[in-house]
């Protein structure tokens, strides 16, 4: 009895293997003599490079330092970490040897020229929706840089996840294939937003919660907002606790400039997002947020006004701090920069009481630039914050952030501040703008 | 390996990107009219501009600031007598004067955002520099002549 | 220094230079205010070179060149006062000149000098005389020559805006430098019978007029210590010990400094002045190194036992004093003050106590330190030379004759710099190193070595007869003594014959008549070793007041007197409140002047808002010997629910003699006066097992400008001796505004600051 069982349980782990291995087969394609530069025209080459920058693949594909694309970007994930690729066209160590259909089939399927599969940190669920045309261009642009000789690196996560095979079963379960089509019902303009926000600029893979598998949401949940290496991703639809609501004239702005008086700054990952996307032309912004205006609801200009008056009522307060630590840090520290008054808060004054940094879920964003600062490369060209890293204990910093959404917001306190603010403080940053003292 | 623009001049520097700014105009530039009060972004003595907007330069690594303009106090007039350097003298605003380069390159974005500042803005945006000798109500009233002769039509910006 | 048998008020003076023969001398080096140093370069050059080589100098105070450029020697540190300003226009004004050509020198540490000190609120007190008198003689030397020249009668001739003349004829100062033979000596008797002039003919003193410090102050040029550098000079950072005084160093590890790129070695110090035991300074290529550095190398130290003690053994110990009838020194000894207050019909007893406060100067301690020719240079702002100088003999093992200490703008003095403790480390340094040593301190380092105005404890005691008369009263004040660790030499003998830190206690021995009177003056041997006590502006009356005025208040209260009334009966200028001249002619009365005025300018009487109080206090700035009466209102707004005082305005009045730079005195009492509040509502510390626990603002939380309070402040206009201001406003202001929290809610607070907490635990009490 025990030994039929025994074999029975053989024969199915047999067959799981050898079928996960069917699923998982995928050829080489065979390797290509690294086409000549001048071999692409350059209207292409252009094109392509504006598509790289609205697709931030740099954001990734660059280590902190390193040359653009060649990769060796840490992206922590729940399941460990993993090291961008080199996407130079370097015939060793880059995709020098890829033609342009192994490249579509990474864009779409997220497999690599020699059949392995890719993790999907790699948004090929989105990139799959990015038509011919454009990845004819990415890949033109791609194979003209500078190649850089630059292995991958490893990834540094336990077996059996890091069993490329196993990638199949995920993408059996969460994979969707197929390119964009138009949504029929809506207008031409909400269509291209939709083709460039669900491909491209894969804004979903940040702005939605993953599951425990670490596949997107894609049910209710999707666009809900979710905390991405360290950063939170506000939600993009009408859960958005952003006190004033995002218009389409809004989301424009806040694309093309990279900040806005009523939202504040992109920093962060978002930064980086923005300055890709400002690549694209402004009917393609104004499409973005059309497409996302509608997944943000309908915005009330009377409660517009009434959010605008509360938050500056309350930043007018900053002007005479009460006994509060908190308040008081804010008066010495950040109301030099963040206070407004009436009758509209100012772009270069980022308005707290305005900020989904303070009204959000998750305290994270408002966390990492509090201890790392904003670069001048960040969202608002030129306008540098420093960072409190080295200034500020972890209670302090939990003091300042709790004492911003009690008096900036209608949320509830953030539970575990000081543990969030100590975490946040070990991880790696992305950004330049925290001295040593 | 830092490059910026000082004062109008583009400045290199071989020193860590990690160097507060601070240090940086101190010890390898010497312009030491930008002062080291707190190191911790909590007294404004330190502050300059980064491309025309004030920032604590003890918490601000030099490798922030690359490519960038930034202005000190020695910068902000080429003869020192920038609108609010006038109203600080008439009024007599400055006691042992530590403080005083900060609170006027502060006083400066202050007056850009709110060219008819209330006591409350003052209050609020200046709240960020310490003056230990408390100079503050003369500091108010400088900052608001400067502004009154601003508004009547000075060539400064 | 001062022999130790000197009564404290001729210590504290200059050893007389103007006593001197008054001859014709060596110019003193230094940096002239109009000759700002350069940034980046110490002058080769003394002022002196950078001047014309002939010119009249009579004497120390000034110089005139042949262009007619008048510069003034000023000894006192500059350090937000506008001191040279005040001092020139007192020497300007008797010799007639024009202010426009004046300038002044603020010098580098000669013993020609005298006594170098910046304290006490003295400066303007002490030089009047001896620098009137340089001016009176210098005029006179020039009409004398100038009548010469012009070939007229001495007293013929008038000066005027550095011009003699005569009729219609006259001759510029310059001309009668470059022509003339001055050469005219007085002895000191001559100096002291010359002719001042009298108040009516005075032209610049009490006259408003620019302060010569600030432009320089406007544009980022003026020089602090802070800036003071040389070719090869050497950055530091100190490791400063766990506790002030019983720290030894046991070993260094500084193998992870090693990897940051400037840095040179870490060096434990050996001081045989014992100024700094246990330090270990970090040196390398940059400030910023040298601070990265520091904060990688390890340091084990052995601690004595004050590694343990905290601000309440301090006050614990006080506690034990006050039992103690043998302990202190009396300063005040009314015969029959036990018999009186045994034959009171009631007695009144209050405890109050003060916390720790840091001096908090914005300019964090430096000093650049080196070795030149034979002599030592010590580049560095500082309030007390003549203090500090024997102690770097020592510690440098050199004579006195061989340091110079060259001056600087003080970013804020506050006293802290009355103790030059911090240029030791740089010396020490410099020569270990055989380099110059810059040594800046990290505003935690700085807080850590400050000498911080000490915890105190005071008890107060108060007989009443059967009609509530005052007839006896008892003020015992313990603290640590800043002048018992630092220069026990100027510490006079109480009536008990024990010496004692007058200004420890100054201010205890008011002016109010009440009675048999005694004042102990108990020095806390618990604060004394455990850290060092320091000098902060007003020292002592910023806590001996806040008890007599919040004691006065609460007595006034008991007996259901008016406490405006109840002062000014006990300020009737009798006995040994009737004042002398020349410093405190008009005594008490002079005090209920200012009382009576602040009164009526603050609407004492007038109804206020719900929870809105008004209350006052009274002082006489420092010290007996140089009362500046001043007198102060608050009104305050107390939430009940929070315990938050909002103090929204402070009305100040003062006779302070004579102003001689009236906005610069203004200048002072609005600094002094937000500065007592600070220390009433918003700063102060607490000292927990040998160190304080706030070292930076994020934490501790002086004063800003949102929390400045509207300002009416006036001076009773006055031709008497002009006294100090520097410090007397921060006396008063603390008591008016707990009498005013009192007055607003009926909350008593004997504790400063003044926190939300204790409202609300006092609010609740009083309910
Ligand atoms: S030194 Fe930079 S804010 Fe204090
Ligand atoms: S003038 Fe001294 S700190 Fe402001």
């Amino acid at each position: 009895m025990f030994k039929r069982l025994v074999i029975a349980l053989l024969v199915i782990v047999v067959v799981g293997v050898v079928g996960l291995a069917v699923l998982a087969y995928r050829p080489a394609l065979d390797p290509i003599t690294p086409p000549a530069r001048t071999s692409f025209a350059a209207e292409l080459v252009a094109k392509g490079e504006m598509l790289a920058g609205a697709g931030y693949c740099a954001t990734c594909h660059t280590a902190p330092g390193g040359q653009r694309y060649a990769g060796g970007y840490a992206m922590t994930t729940g399941f460990g970490t993993i090291w961008s690729t080199n996407i130079t066209p370097d015939p060793q160590t880059g995709i020098g040897r890829w033609s342009e259909a192994a490249f579509r089939r990474a864009l779409r399927e997220g497999v690599a020229r020699d059949g392995a599969h890719l993790f999907p940190v790699f948004p090929y669920q989105h990139f799959n929706q990015i038509d011919d045309a454009d990845i004819k261009a990415l890949y033109a642009y791609f194979m003209t840089r500078e190649p850089a000789v630059a292995p991958a690196r490893k990834p540094d996560m336990a077996f059996p996840l890091n069993v490329r095979a196993l990638q199949a079963g995920w993408k059996l379960l969460y994979f969707r294939d197929g390119a964009y089509g138009p949504v029929s019902g809506n207008s031409a303009q909400w269509n291209r937003g939709a083709y460039l926000a669900e491909g491209l600029a894969h804004c979903s893979a940040c702005h939605s919660p993953r599951n425990a598998l670490g596949a997107e949401q894609l049910d209710a949940h999707r666009y809900t907002g979710a905390v991405v290496d360290g950063w939170y991703a506000p939600p993009l639809d009408r859960s958005n606790p952003a006190p004033v609501r995002w218009s389409e004239d809004e989301l424009y702005a806040y694309l093309r400039h990279g900040a806005t008086p009523l939202h504040g700054v992109a920093a962060g990952a978002m930064a980086e997002v923005v300055h890709g996307l400002g690549k694209l032309p402004d009917e393609d912004l104004r499409a973005i947020a059309v497409y996302f205006a509608g997944r943000a609801g309908a915005v009330d200009d009377a409660a517009t006004a009434a959010a605008l008056a509360r938050a500056l009522t309350a930043s007018a307060q900053a002007a005479q701090p009460a006994g509060d630590a908190g308040a008081r840090l804010f008066a010495s520290a950040c109301a030099s920069c963040h206070y407004n008054s009436a009758p509209q808060p100012l772009t270069e004054r980022p308005e707290l009481g305005l900020n989904s940094a303070v009204t959000a879920a998750d305290p994270s964003t408002l966390i990492q630039v509090i201890l790392h600062g904003v670069g001048v490369d960040a969202g608002l060209p030129g306008v540098m914050m420093p960072g409190f890293a080295h200034s500020l204990g972890d209670e302090e910093v939990a003091s300042l952030a709790a004492w911003l959404r009690r008096t900036r917001s209608d949320q509830p306190p953030w539970p575990d501040l000081p543990r969030t603010v100590a975490a946040l403080r070990a991880a790696p940053t992305r950004s330049a703008a925290t001295a040593q003292r | 390996m830092s490059q910026f623009v000082l004062n109008g001049h583009p400045v290199t520097l071989d020193i860590d990107d990690d160097t507060p700014l601070l240090w940086a105009l101190r010890d390898a530039l010497h312009l030491k009219g930008t002062k080291f009060g707190c190191g911790i972004g909590f007294c404004g003595a330190c502050t300059v501009h980064v491309n025309g907007r004030a920032i604590r330069s003890c918490i601000t690594p030099l490798g922030a600031v690359a490519g960038q303009q930034v202005t000190t106090i020695e910068g902000l007039d080429p003869d020192g007598s920038h609108p609010l350097q006038k109203a600080w003298i008439a009024v007599q605003a400055p006691q042992c004067g530590y403080c005083q380069p900060g609170q006027i390159m502060q006083a400066a974005t202050l007056l850009k955002d709110f060219p008819d500042p209330s006591d409350a803005d003052i209050n609020a945006v200046m709240a960020g520099n310490l003056c230990r000798c408390m100079a503050y109500l003369r500091i108010r009233k400088a900052i608001k002549l400067a502004a009154a002769e601003l508004k009547d039509g000075s060539s400064h910006a | 220094m001062p022999r130790s048998d000197m009564p404290l008020r001729a210590a504290a003076r200059p050893s007389s230079p103007s006593r001197r023969a008054f001859l014709i001398g060596a110019a003193g080096g230094g940096f002239v205010m109009a000759f700002a140093r350069a940034a980046t370069v110490l002058p080769e050059t003394s002022a002196t070179t950078l001047i014309a080589e002939r010119g009249f100098e009579p004497g120390l105070w000034f110089r005139i060149d042949i262009d007619g450029r008048i510069t003034v020697n000023v000894i006192r540190a500059e350090m937000g006062q506008h001191v040279g300003t005040a001092l020139a226009r007192i020497l300007a004004d008797e010799l007639e000149a024009d202010w426009s050509q004046v300038r002044v020198s603020h010098v580098d540490t000669d013993p020609k000098w005298g006594l170098m000190v910046t304290g006490g609120s003295w400066s303007v007190w002490q030089s009047w005389l001896p620098l009137a008198q340089a001016g009176a003689a210098g005029r006179i030397a020039l009409i004398e020559e100038g009548a010469r020249l012009l070939g007229v009668a001495p007293d013929a001739c008038i000066a005027r805006n550095s011009t003699v003349s005569a009729g219609g004829r006259s001759i510029s100062y310059a001309q009668i430098v470059q022509r003339g033979d001055l050469t005219r000596t007085y002895t000191a008797d001559e100096l002291a019978k010359l002719p001042l002039k009298t108040p009516a003919e005075r032209r610049l003193v009490g006259v408003d007029t620019q302060a010569i410090d600030i432009p320089g102050k406007t544009t980022g040029k003026a020089v602090y210590g802070i800036d003071a550098q040389v070719d090869g000079m050497v950055y530091a950072r100190p490791l400063v010990p766990p506790t002030r005084n019983g720290s030894t160093v046991v070993s260094v590890d500084d193998s992870a400094a090693r990897a940051v790129k400037g840095y040179l070695r870490s060096l434990t110090l050996e001081d045989p002045s014992s100024t700094v035991p246990g330090w270990v300074m970090v040196c390398a290529e940059s400030t910023f190194a040298a601070m990265r550095a520091a904060d990688k190398v390890k340091v084990t130290w052995r601690n004595d036992d004050t590694a343990t003690l905290s601000e309440q053994d301090v006050l614990d110990f006080g506690r034990k004093q006050f039992a103690d009838p043998t302990a202190g020194a009396t300063v005040v000894d009314d015969e029959g003050v036990d018999a009186a207050f045994a034959a009171a019909a009631s007695t009144l007893e209050r405890t109050y106590t003060t916390a720790s406060v840091l001096h908090f100067q914005l300019e964090p301690l430096n000093a650049l330190a080196f070795e030149k020719d034979g002599r030592w240079e010590i580049h560095t702002g500082n309030q007390w030379q003549s203090l500090i100088l024997p102690t770097l003999a020592k510690a440098l093992g050199v004579g006195e004759d061989r340091i110079v200490m060259r001056t600087y703008l003080l970013g804020g003095g506050f006293g802290r710099r009355l103790n030059g403790d911090y240029a030791v480390p740089a010396a020490l340094a410099a020569k270990a190193l055989g380099r110059p040593v810059k040594m800046t301190c990290t505003r935690p380092d700085d807080v850590r070595f400050d000498s911080f105005r000490s915890p105190s404890i005071q008890r107060l005691r108060m007989g009443l007869d059967a009609a509530g008369a005052i007839v006896a009263m008892q003020h015992d004040a313990s603290a640590g003594w800043p002048t018992q660790v630092m220069v026990p030499s100027f510490m006079p003998k109480g009536k008990n014959d024990r010496p004692y830190d007058p200004f420890a206690i100054a201010g205890a021995d008011h002016w109010y008549s009440v009675g048999a009177q005694r004042v102990r003056a108990l020095s806390n041997e618990v604060a004394n070793r455990a850290f060092r006590p320091g000098w902060l502006r007003s020292v002592g009356p910023g806590w001996t007041n806040w008890a007599v005025e919040s004691f006065m208040d609460e007595a006034a209260h008991e007996r259901g007197v008016d406490p405006l009334n109840f002062r000014l009966a006990l300020l009737d200028g009798s006995g040994r409140n009737t004042g002398s001249a020349p410093n405190s002619v008009g005594g008490a009365r002079r005090q209920a002047a200012v009382l009576k005025r602040v009164a009526e300018i603050a609407g004492w009487g007038t109804p206020l808002p719900k929870d809105t109080g008004l209350g006052i206090a009274t002082t006489f700035g420092q010290e007996r010997d140089m009362p500046t009466w001043v007198a102060c209102a608050a009104r305050v707004r107390v939430d009940r629910a929070s315990g938050d005082v909002r103090v929204e305005k402070l009305f100040l009045v003062a006779d302070a003699g004579t102003i001689v730079h009236p906005d610069g005195a203004l200048a002072q009492m609005e600094g002094a006066a937000l500065w007592g509040m600070s220390m009433a509502v918003l700063e102060g510390t607490r000292f927990e097992n040998g160190q304080v626990r706030d070292t930076n603002l994020d934490t501790y939380t002086p004063m800003r400008m949102a929390d400045c309070p509207e300002l009416q402040i006036e001076f009773i206009a006055s031709t008497e001796v002009p006294v100090g201001l520097g410090e007397p406003a921060t006396t008063v202001v603390a008591p008016a505004i707990g009498n005013a929290v009192f007055a607003a809610v009926g909350a008593r607070l004997r504790h400063i600051p003044i926190r939300p907490a204790d409202v609300l635990a006092a609010l609740k009490q009083s309910a």
